[in-house]
């Protein structure tokens, strides 16, 4: 119970009036798009970010569906998304996939990746964000990813066309210091902290919502507290308790009020979160199904027939969406 | 013909459909088929341990210190089916009788996605899945997982034979982990982010969650073991150069824009799954310590045996363990047991790959798996220790175990055990009586290490140990923290100049890891002194790109190194205009003055100098003290600098024109080449004069053709076109004028190209006229207008319709126009389902795989020039050693007859458009920032500059062209693919691991012979005489040389009585000794000589074992010489020693 101390510390510092005259974000039918790093990729083996936002918009809201676009290691140039291409290649994937989706609604998740990233392995791969690691000075670091993560706005517009309605800039929660021989990470978060306040400068120059979680998980402190149980595995990867807690975070900061618990914790919900995390499994081997080598890339006039049956989970995910709407709803009816 | 006769064929009524065909040829799926079908090492038995249902294609295996084994199985490889759940498990197995049978086995998980390994450890075990590795534990000890973590993500899953594979903990207690060739990883750790985007190793510390890339490249790097030092082999599933001897930040074949690539220890050797140590007590003893390969293509386990060469090790191929003529027998990993048994886990599966066969081809296995257990006759199995219950302080003894088994198991269990309780064990353990007190130290360390404990003084003062094996891996033990330990960088400083080279490679190694601003000066240190191998030769490179930071602005006008000589090198590695004028001046006084010296500077200043430093190698040339080796170095870097950045030197350009007297031919064609490119007319006359003398010096018109394109102007258009439409001129200078003509006037040298081509002698077209009209864009419409109307033979018609096809543009308007000039009946290419059915079964009743090796060695058919089998052969294409035993019938078919079809991973053309129209197609042989270089269809290296490129794209069309088999009869078709069909399969066509020489060189006829013979016998071809031509011949498969193929040599007699045929032969010996070598064939007609002296061989008998003997260490050279050719057709030459004392040579550095 520590976390919520930690919680409500964090909340004090913050105004989160942001939102306070702003219509509410979701509205019924929205396709919301989540695009980030590692943490989005991990969610979807949690499903938190979906059912906590399922059920905080209430029954009265309608048909929202999710699509979980994350890749680990992913930064603002979309560094992880390109395969055999050139550097560019991330990013047209990227904003194929939003294309294909055309979502009304779009979380960009990204900073931690900069905070982190101040030393280069030998290997020397060449990718689009290196000018974000360790070069002269942290401030040049924070300038390309900024001019980088601008850029990702521009594209994020323009290929979800005119459906999309929102974009929420997301700064990251910090990083906890689990002690040795885990590495400190108070540098990490002082630098995350920078980050934070270029995104929110970016969110109010690019005309987008910002959500804090940097404040709201406790990151302005400036003594870090460590949580028991820890919230992440490593100071930098969080469990699925983190995930939930940093989803009602996000909730939270976004104007929904908090679940009562006896919904959030139901069997029901429970129930909600299984088939949420069914439809990112189907999703993710279509998105990013194995063996693009020879189903699209340069070996598809080999294996390209192949390539017929990865529309076929389309339908299976569809089959999935009404299972997710259906165990929406019973969460609703079910009387406390 | 054979295709149009093939398809008249009549067919069967009533076939099934093409996917069914080989389901014929499925294997007996029964498991005493299986076992009927090995056949084990002398002494060896083998038998089952596990099987189906328990276990199904196992794609990995590991033991925990239970003696447990861990399986991971996927049924769903390829790819999953929509709708399907994941379904993949982790199983393990027990066997708690101990009667070598496991009869007790548990799905630990069972909710995987194609999972490709698995390590026990650390109270549970790390899984690959897919994309990630997960940790998954059993916290209520009912043997299933019931808790997940996930250890990595960011896992690269391009193509599902490639992901992350092959986990080992190491002696040091990290877990390894491989990936391969297609992969793109972003792992996310507490250190940043981390990026792998090829093949390549990692390490990964779980306590500290770092994840180090150690080294890069490898196709398909899917074994990995630790010898008893620590040091790391690795085997490669498609790259075919056996084990390779890996250090870090080592690059090999494959890894993107690597500009400099290590090669492994078997060149040609069979493709590898798994690699494992042979250790331990039950193992027979002439065993102990080879290394085991699963070669799943070949349906066996190889073994090889290491010995220590300069920094790295010569590798010789033994016997086959374990060989099968079961074609679904798949070993794909090779474990000690605690029992000291072999266990060889079967993937089981009669189609080994989904690139080139379909996902869903219905002759896939997903419903077996096998794990075979190899124990040694009349020999106690070793004592399973009680690792798991073991006290900290049995623990700390069990890790000097002779099994390596014992080391791991005991050093993956102290990682859960309390650090204190390991310390304190470690502590107060000390060496037995004649143990080694270095390697029990080093052991120590490891241990240590295992917990997260490092003794870096312990490390450190293994560093002075006698014994240079515990020297390199003290180094190894300290390299993965070396930035933050000051002693790291104290001992790589001193070790530096050690006179091991394995202990500087590693010194380097771990200079690479440390942050001061001299790593650079004192890694240098590691070139003197000592001849440098390539081992330590790259790392040195590669440390000196790597920290160029630390000494650039130090070189940028001074030399902050030791000598000239290490500046040189140091700058050449950087490949940067860096200190040219020191360079320079050092050479203009003297201080650096070696040919190799020159050499060096030479092809630098061409990549990175400018006009005035061109000059002052020009004016080097020229003195008068320049040796000839110097000058064509230096011309040849000028012609470089013209060729690739359009750069002459300043001055006079004049003073070159007197070099085109010169009667050396390297001299020669340099100078021609630059007095075109310098557009100096004073040149010319010499230059047409050449030209005109063609028939007489070829090589030499050829050169001055080349100056006289890159002269141009009239004059030389109107030469070529006045040479090219004299009829009475030799066909060779007609030739060249439209090679002239082309690339000075496109469309006149096309139309030239047209009558040239069609007085072909042969329909063949020797110098390129098609290649180089197909290279540039205006090219096939030229052509494909000149040909409108006019007519050409048939023969040369199809030589460039083959070439047009295999061309990355496959001009359709040419092809047509090539087919309607020759009347060229269009080639189907493709066979219809019942077509392919009736090839198949005519294949398999009347192939002949002898009469089908013949076949594929005629010299017309051109397979040879491309393929290798076992590394013997060509380069460009894949190598076909064991095709027959992975690659079903039908596919070989498709093949020869659809080239482009089916592509080789790392055999896709690469396709570069380069700025002025013109385009190269090839492999990529090397690249770096500025340049890269292609390996044509022909062999030959184009370089590129990067910055010429218009567009690069990988090319969905094989550089083998379609037709090559159109010459062929159908019964001649048929015995082809038979004989590909058998290679690797157990039989004659498996290339044995016996030591057959099996690269040469044939003599071809030389006017002096006939005379010389009479008069010297036939000492005469083992003289080295300068314009002898040898062109390379190969063994067969068997290792046999079929004398009635080479060049016959005509004596002084009449008939084949006195007909001779020669081969030579390199061998390098490692030291100065004797080597025992056996001959076979007909004795009575054969002679051999070692370099000038004749060999004496028994006068009559068919085989004999005789003794080399060799003064000092070195290259010599064997010349075998066969008299009466026609009836020597199964000769042979045998080495009975291995590589570490006796070494074959390869063919491209016979000289």
């Amino acid at each position: 119970m520590k976390f919520h101390c930690l919680l409500a510390l964090g909340l004090a510092g913050i105004s989160t009036g942001l939102f306070a005259a702003e219509t509410p974000l979701f509205q019924s039918n929205d396709r919301v798009a989540f695009v980030g790093g590692t943490y989005i990729e991990r969610d979807r083996h949690f499903g938190s970010l979906e059912t906590v936002l399922q059920l905080a918009v209430g029954p009265e809201i309608k048909g929202l569906t999710f699509r979980n676009l994350g890749w680990s290691g992913d930064s603002v140039f979309s560094d992880s998304r390109s395969y055999f291409g050139p550097p560019q290649e991330g990013r047209q994937r990227l904003e194929k996939n939003l294309a294909e989706i055309h979502p009304s609604v779009i979380f960009l998740w990204y900073g931690s990746e900069v905070a982190i990233s101040v030393g280069k392995s030998w290997t020397g791969e060449t990718v689009p964000g290196d000018k974000m690691a360790g070069h002269e000075s942290f401030d040049s670091d924070l300038a390309f990813f900024i001019s980088g993560y601008g850029a990702l706005i521009d594209l994020a517009r323009s290929a979800a066309e005119e459906a999309l309605r929102e974009i929420i800039l997301v700064s990251p929660p910090p990083f906890e210091n689990l002690g040795a021989p885990l590495p400190d990470q108070t540098e990490n978060n002082q630098r995350l902290a920078r980050v934070r306040d270029a995104i929110r400068n970016l969110a109010t120059q690019k005309k987008t919502r910002f959500v804090d979680l940097f404040a709201a998980l406790g990151g302005d402190t400036s003594n870090l507290k460590k949580t028991d149980p820890p919230l992440t595995d490593d100071g930098i990867h969080y469990t699925q308790a983190g995930h939930d807690i940093i989803a009602k975070a996000l909730s939270k900061q976004l104007g929904y009020p908090e679940l009562p618990l006896s919904l959030a914790d139901s069997l029901a919900s429970a129930g909600l979160r299984s088939a949420i995390i069914e439809k990112d499994r189907l999703f993710f081997h279509r998105w990013r199904p194995a063996n693009e080598t020879y189903l699209f890339l340069f070996r598809k006039h080999e294996q390209g027939q192949n390539a017929q049956e990865i529309p076929q989970f389309d339908p299976l995910i569809d089959s999935q969406q009404k299972k997710i709407d259906t165990a929406k709803s019973l969460v609703f009816s079910e009387k406390p | 013909m054979i295709l149009r006769i093939l398809f008249t064929l009549v067919l069967i009524a009533a076939l099934p459909a093409l996917a069914q065909n080989g389901l014929k040829d499925i294997p007996d799926t029964k498991i005493e088929a299986e076992l009927q079908a090995f056949k084990t090492i002398d002494g060896a038995k083998i038998q089952l341990f596990a099987s189906e249902p328990a276990i199904v294609n196992p794609t990995q295996m590991n033991w925990d210190s239970q003696g447990r084994l861990w399986v991971v199985c996927s049924g769903m490889y390829p790819h999953i089916v929509p709708g399907a759940k994941e379904e993949d498990k982790v199983v393990i197995l027990e066997d708690t009788d101990g009667d070598g049978v496991a009869d007790r086995h548990t799905d630990f998980a069972k909710d995987l996605y194609i999972p490709t390994s698995v390590a026990p450890g650390d109270g549970g075990a790390y899984v690959a899945n897919s994309t990630e590795v997960l940790f998954l534990r059993d916290t209520d000890s009912d043997g299933v997982a019931d808790e997940r973590r996930i250890a990595l993500s960011g896992f690269g899953t391009e193509d599902t034979h490639h992901l992350v594979h092959t986990f080992r903990w190491g002696p040091e207690g990290m877990l390894w982990m491989n990936q391969s060739i297609y992969i793109h990883t972003h792992l996310d750790t507490p250190y940043g982010i981390r990026r792998l985007l090829g093949g390549g190793m990692w390490h990964y510390r779980p306590e500290t969650r770092r994840a180090e890339v150690f080294m890069k490249g490898l196709i398909n790097p899917w074994g990995h073991a630790f010898d008893q030092w620590g040091q790391s082999f690795m085997t490669d599933g498609a790259g075919g150069e056996g084990i390779n001897f890996v250090f870090p930040r080592s690059v090999f074949a494959t890894s993107p824009g690597a500009s400099r690539i290590l090669h492994g220890l078997n060149p040609g050797q069979p493709k590898h799954c798994g690699l494992e140590f042979l250790t331990g007590q039950h193992v027979s003893p002439a065993l102990r310590g080879m290394l085991a390969a699963c070669d799943f293509r070949g349906n066996r386990v190889n073994l090889f045996q290491l010995a220590d060469r300069g920094s790295s090790y010569t590798s010789t191929q033994q016997p086959d363990l374990v060989s099968s003529t079961h074609g679904a027998f798949r070993p794909i990993d090779v474990k000690m047991g605690p029992d000291g048994a072999i266990y060889i886990a079967d993937w089981y599966n009669p189609i080994i790959q989904h690139g080139e066969v379909d996902f869903r081809d219905p002759r896939r296995d997903h419903t077996h798996g096998r794990i075979w257990r190899i124990t040694f006759e009349g020999r106690a199995l070793d004592k399973k220790p009680e690792i798991a219950k073991a006290t900290e302080s049995e623990l700390a003894h069990l890790l000097h175990s002779d099994s390596g088994w014992v080391r791991n198991a005991a050093t993956v269990e102290l990682r859960s055990r309390p650090a204190e309780a390991v310390i304190a064990a470690l502590t107060k353990s000390s060496p037995e009586a004649g143990e080694d007190a270095d390697l029990f130290t080093l052991r120590k360390v490891w241990a240590g290490q295992a917990i997260n404990h490092f003794d870096s003084d312990a490390s450190a003062k293994l560093c002075q140990s006698q014994n240079p094996k515990i020297r390199a891996a003290a180094l190894r033990a300290l390299y993965y923290d070396a930035a933050d330990l000051p002693v790291a960088f104290e001992c790589a400083s001193r070790a530096v100049d050690d006179p091991n080279l394995q202990v500087r490679l590693w010194a380097v190694s771990v200079l690479a890891q440390c942050t001061s601003p001299d790593t650079v000066k004192i890694a240098l240190k590691a070139l003197g002194g000592i001849e440098v191998d390539e081992e330590l030769d790259f790392a040195i490179w590669s440390i000196c790109r790597e920290h160029a930071a630390r000494w650039r602005d130090a070189a940028s006008n001074g030399n902050p190194f030791a000598t000239p000589q290490q500046l040189l090198y140091a700058v050449r590695a950087l490949n940067e205009p860096l200190a040219i004028p020191q360079i320079l001046s050092a050479m203009e006084s003297g201080k650096l003055s070696t040919d190799a010296d020159i050499a060096s500077i030479a092809e630098w200043i061409a990549k990175v100098g400018s006009s005035d430093d061109l000059g002052h190698l020009l004016n080097y040339a020229l003195n008068d003290g320049t040796t000839q080796a110097q000058q064509a170095s230096l011309l040849k870097s000028l012609d470089d600098a013209v060729r690739l950045r359009k750069l002459q030197p300043s001055g006079d350009l004049a003073r070159i024109v007197p070099l085109l007297r010169s009667s050396n031919p390297v001299l020669f064609s340099s100078s021609a080449f630059l007095a075109g490119h310098w557009k100096l007319e004073a040149a010319r006359e010499e230059l047409v004069q050449a030209f005109r003398d063609a028939p007489k010096d070829a090589e030499r018109a050829r050169a001055a053709l080349d100056g006289l394109i890159a002269l141009g102007g009239p004059d030389s258009i109107q030469l070529f076109g006045t040479i090219g439409t004299n009829q009475k001129a030799p066909w060779l200078v007609r030739s060249l004028a439209v090679i002239g003509m082309t690339r000075l006037a496109m469309n006149r040298g096309a139309k030239l190209a047209v009558t040239v081509l069609a007085d072909s002698p042969d329909g063949r077209d020797p110098f390129g006229i098609y290649d180089l009209i197909l290279s540039s864009k205006n090219g096939p419409p030229a052509l494909t207008a000149a040909l409108d109307g006019a007519t050409l033979p048939e023969a040369i018609a199809l030589t460039g319709v083959n070439k047009a096809k295999a061309s990355p543009s496959q001009p359709a308007g040419l092809i047509a126009a090539l087919d309607k000039a020759g009347n060229l009946q269009p080639m189907k290419a493709a066979l219809t389902p019942e077509e392919m059915e009736a090839m198949m079964k005519q294949i398999a009743q009347e192939g002949d795989p002898q009469q089908g090796e013949s076949i594929y060695r005629r010299p017309a058919l051109q397979c040879t020039v491309c393929h290798a089998i076992g590394g013997i052969g060509g380069h460009i294409g894949p190598d076909l050693v064991s095709i027959g035993a992975s690659a079903p019938v039908d596919y070989l078919i498709d093949s020869l007859l659809e080239p482009s079809k089916k592509i080789k991973e790392g055999y896709h053309t690469v396709f570069i458009t380069l700025k002025n129209g013109t385009s190269v197609a090839g492999a990529i042989a090397r690249e770096d920032t500025a340049e890269i270089a292609i390996r044509d269809a022909a062999g030959k290296e184009n370089r590129i500059l990067k910055s010429d490129v218009a567009k690069q794209e990988i090319s969905p069309v094989s550089m083998m062209p379609p037709g090559l088999t159109a010459s062929l009869r159908q019964d001649e078709f048929v015995h082809l693919i038979r004989f590909l069909s058998e290679l690797g399969k157990d039989g004659p066509y498996k290339m044995s691991s016996r030591r057959f020489v099996r690269q040469w060189q044939a003599l071809h006829p030389h006017p002096s012979t006939r005379d010389r013979i009479g008069h010297y016998g036939t000492l005469i071809f083992a003289q080295s005489i300068s314009d002898y031509l040898w062109t390379p011949f190969y063994a067969t498969v068997a290792g046999t040389l079929p004398f009635p193929e080479l060049p016959d040599m005509a004596g002084r007699g009449r008939g084949p009585e006195s007909a001779y045929g020669a081969l030579r032969t390199f061998l390098n010996a490692q030291s100065p000794g004797t080597f025992r070598v056996q001959i076979t064939g007909d004795l009575a007609a054969l002679n051999l000589f070692l370099n000038e002296d004749q060999i004496d061989l028994p006068k009559e008998g068919k085989e004999a074992i005789i003794t080399l003997s060799r003064k000092e260490a070195g290259r010599f050279k064997l010349t075998l010489v066969g008299q009466k050719v026609s009836a020597l057709s199964n000769v042979s030459i045998e080495l009975l020693e291995d590589a570490s004392k006796l070494e074959l040579v390869s063919e491209s550095d016979f000289k």
